[in-house]
């Protein structure tokens, strides 16, 4: 069973269209990747799942109902703008929150210790959400948007302001939840992430899809035309514009982009004509991140 | 109606827990017991010691009867007028005169009374004294030099002296209040209760009027309100606040009620405790002023925090709010500043539009009902007019609190809030 099903949907804003004909599916139990430019319309579109906004035309289902203030409780939620009530106690907002998505106080109560005990924070529950650092705030904001075993997790940034532990720990309960059943939807402009979470994604410009599917099937379709180099030495052998199209520098090391048809011996070629050394070379799918930027400075032009 | 029930608790919990709730709760009826306290300390304390005066009578023959007109006493019973060494006709007027002045410069008299040979024929008679000017001992003296004046005038025209005292019989000048009930005394606090209870009306719309708005404006900077609204639909939200925010208001107004019902049975015990031989001013509490202040300030309330819920919607920023609260605050100073129309006149036509105008009636309604109960249709349809008046603002905020909610940056104008109101 589909988790999502988005159909034809449009929503208006004034005179702005934020999403115009989108249409999303989204496997029950899968990552997900949303992504887009700023302002493409992914939150817009996450609001629309999550029945914050109603769409001007088409169709929103969440596990098989039309998304509604009942399919708000399958829902858990981290808005990329976090808040929680600054002048409350860290468990009584918590409890708050999860018992607003329908669990019962005494319930919402436990969960929310065995969550706070889990993320490290159990010393600060009653705390002060103000006392607590920016960090320790985003993790109690991820338990708002857990406590209540949701079905379905939306996470907008789930990383950012986090340290590499905590960016780690927060990542290992994502991928628990999913080996639990939990289907998850990542909004995120770090392609990395993306590249190492998601199964599926869909790129959305302008409020419309422009690239969705399988995140290795569409990178299977690019073909391997890029090729990976490390190497010491004068990097004047990468002077090839006839085989190679793009160059990234990444300090270490040199992402190269072929040129439909090039033979990427050629490259390797050069490198030993002039003496460089070479310790990685490699033929890999284009990365993520440039086919986003292929995409959409495609529909700039 | 679970979830709204949970959002009021939540409003309600937070909002009574902060020290601003306990100081104005109980802050306010220290302040008015301590005003009340001190007004009857005021009002007692006259002087706190009989005051000893002499009486040269240059003319002779009234020292005593003035001496006993002065027949007031304190609050505590002793007499406030101690008459000693009085001269009546003295052999030298001179020489009394020195003496007397001697014994105020001394201390040994407050004040001696010189009443002058040809006093019958319009002389002034004279009080000297150190301090020159206590008001209510002038008052109290002049009316016996007067009263003493005619007597010896009617007598001196052959009225018989036991004629003249009953002649002379004190009356006095009480108000009476006509109300529908019957009459009541007036003693001059009731314009005291309406002056206050419009002040409670006014003070208690504006301060929870503007806390729903702030609270809406506050949970959307901390941008908690994206998460509640993928919990709770936004007329839960909008409803469960303003519901909130009246059970703190109610429970203020309980609690100030029955501060106000423990004045109005002990005041009489407590002041004489304070202050004992002390006759308080009577404080007289119909009923009607605790139930008809309390229903309007409900109807008011809801009408009023719906307005201000939408307009903490519009906002982000304090900035913001001190602009698109302006007109709607200035709407409940304007109906605290035309109250003396109401005072004046109840029953003229701008007095009757005004109390019925569901946005001034809840604070004039109240204040007309206290200065001349109008007809009770009246009453009612100024209610029900403010309860439909309620009931269409509260959809009209609604519409604009769950589009205002997700809308940062420039406040709407006017054509945009109506595009908003549209939304699906």
């Amino acid at each position: 069973m589909e988790a999502i099903a988005v159909e034809h949907v449009t929503k208006r804003y004034d005179t702005v269209v934020a999403v115009s004909d989108l249409s999303l599916h989204i496997e029950k139990g899968a990552v997900f990747g949303l992504l887009g430019p700023n302002g493409a319309g992914k939150t817009t579109t996450l609001r629309m799942i999550m029945n914050i906004l109603a769409p001007d035309e088409g169709t929103v289902q969440v596990f098989g109902q039309p998304a509604s203030s009942r399919t708000q409780d399958l829902t858990g939620y981290l808005p990329e703008e976090r808040g929680l009530y600054n002048r409350m106690k860290v468990r009584e907002v918590l409890v708050f929150l999860a018992a607003l998505k329908g669990l019962s106080e005494a319930e919402a109560s436990v969960r929310v210790h065995e969550w706070l005990e889990r993320l490290g924070l159990a010393a600060w529950s009653e705390k002060k959400i103000n006392d607590l650092s920016k960090g320790m705030q985003q993790k109690a904001q991820f338990i708002a948007a857990v406590v209540h075993r949701p079905p379905l997790l939306i996470l907008d940034e789930p990383f950012t302001g986090l340290d590499p532990v905590n960016a780690t720990q927060i990542k290992d309960i994502m991928l628990d939840l999913r080996e639990k059943g939990a289907t998850i939807i990542l909004s995120t402009h770090r392609m990395e992430q993306v590249e190492m979470m998601c199964d599926a994604i869909c790129l959305i410009n302008h409020g419309r899809s422009v690239l969705a599917g399988d995140l290795r099937a569409i990178k299977k379709s690019y073909g391997k035309n890029t090729v990976r180099i490390e190497y010491t030495g004068d990097d004047h052998f990468l002077d090839l514009p006839d085989l190679i199209e793009k160059l990234n520098h990444f300090g270490a090391m040199v992402e190269a982009k072929l040129r439909p048809n090039a033979d990427p011996q050629e490259i390797l070629k050069a490198a030993v004509e002039r003496g460089v050394r070479l310790s990685r070379f490699e033929l890999v799918e284009p990365p993520l991140h440039d086919i986003f930027i292929e995409k959409v400075s495609e529909a700039h032009a | 109606m679970r979830k709204i029930w949970l959002i009021v608790k939540r409003e309600y919990l937070t909002r009574v827990r902060t020290k601003g709730f306990v100081l104005s709760t109980v802050g306010l009826p220290l302040f008015s017991v301590g005003i009340f306290a001190l007004s009857v300390g005021l009002a007692t304390h006259k002087a706190d010691h009989p005051l000893k005066i002499s009486i040269l009578d240059n003319l002779g023959g009234l020292a005593s009867q003035i001496a006993s007109s002065l027949n007031e006493k304190l609050p505590d019973g002793r007499p406030r007028y101690e008459v000693v060494g009085s001269w009546d006709r003295p052999a030298s007027e001179q020489v009394a005169y020195q003496d007397l002045t001697r014994q105020v410069r001394d201390g040994q008299l407050d004040a001696f009374l010189e009443v002058p040979k040809d006093i019958l024929s319009g002389k002034k008679a004279t009080l000297h004294s150190l301090n020159g000017s206590d008001y209510l001992a002038d008052r109290s003296i002049a009316h016996a030099v007067n009263n003493a004046v005619i007597v010896r005038r009617l007598s001196d025209r052959g009225v018989h002296i036991d004629d003249v005292s009953e002649l002379m019989n004190g009356v006095d000048l009480t108000l009476v209040k006509v109300t529908r009930s019957g009459e009541s005394e007036e003693n001059g606090q009731s314009e005291l209760v309406q002056l206050s209870i419009v002040m409670i009306l006014y003070i208690t719309l504006l301060v929870y009027g503007v806390m729903t708005m702030r609270s809406v404006l506050e949970e959307k900077t901390s941008r908690i309100v994206e998460i509640l609204a993928s919990s709770v639909k936004p007329s839960y939200l909008l409803t469960g606040k303003i519901l909130g925010v009246a059970g703190v208001a109610l429970t203020q107004y309980l609690i100030w009620a029955c501060t106000a019902g423990l004045i109005s049975a002990y005041g009489a015990a407590i002041s004489s405790a304070v202050l004992p031989g002390a006759t308080p001013p009577k404080i007289h509490l119909p009923i009607a002023y605790l139930v008809y202040p309390l229903v309007f300030f409900l109807a008011g309330y809801f009408l009023y925090a719906s307005i201000y819920a939408a307009l903490g919607s519009m906002a982000s920023s304090d900035e913001d709010l001190q602009q698109v609260q302006m007109p709607v605050t200035l709407i409940l100073v304007a109906c605290f500043i035309v109250f003396p129309v109401i005072q004046r006149s109840p029953n003229s036509p701008l007095a009757v539009a005004l109390t019925l105008f569901p946005l001034s009636s809840p604070i004039l309604m109240v204040m007309r009902i206290t200065v001349q109960t109008p007809p009770f249709w009246q009453i009612a349809l100024s209610l029900a007019l403010c309860i439909l008046a309620t009931l269409g603002m509260i959809q009209l905020s609604a519409r604009i609190y769950r589009v205002g909610i997700l809308m940062y940056g420039k406040r709407p104008s006017l054509v945009e809030l109506l595009r908003w109101l549209r939304y699906t």
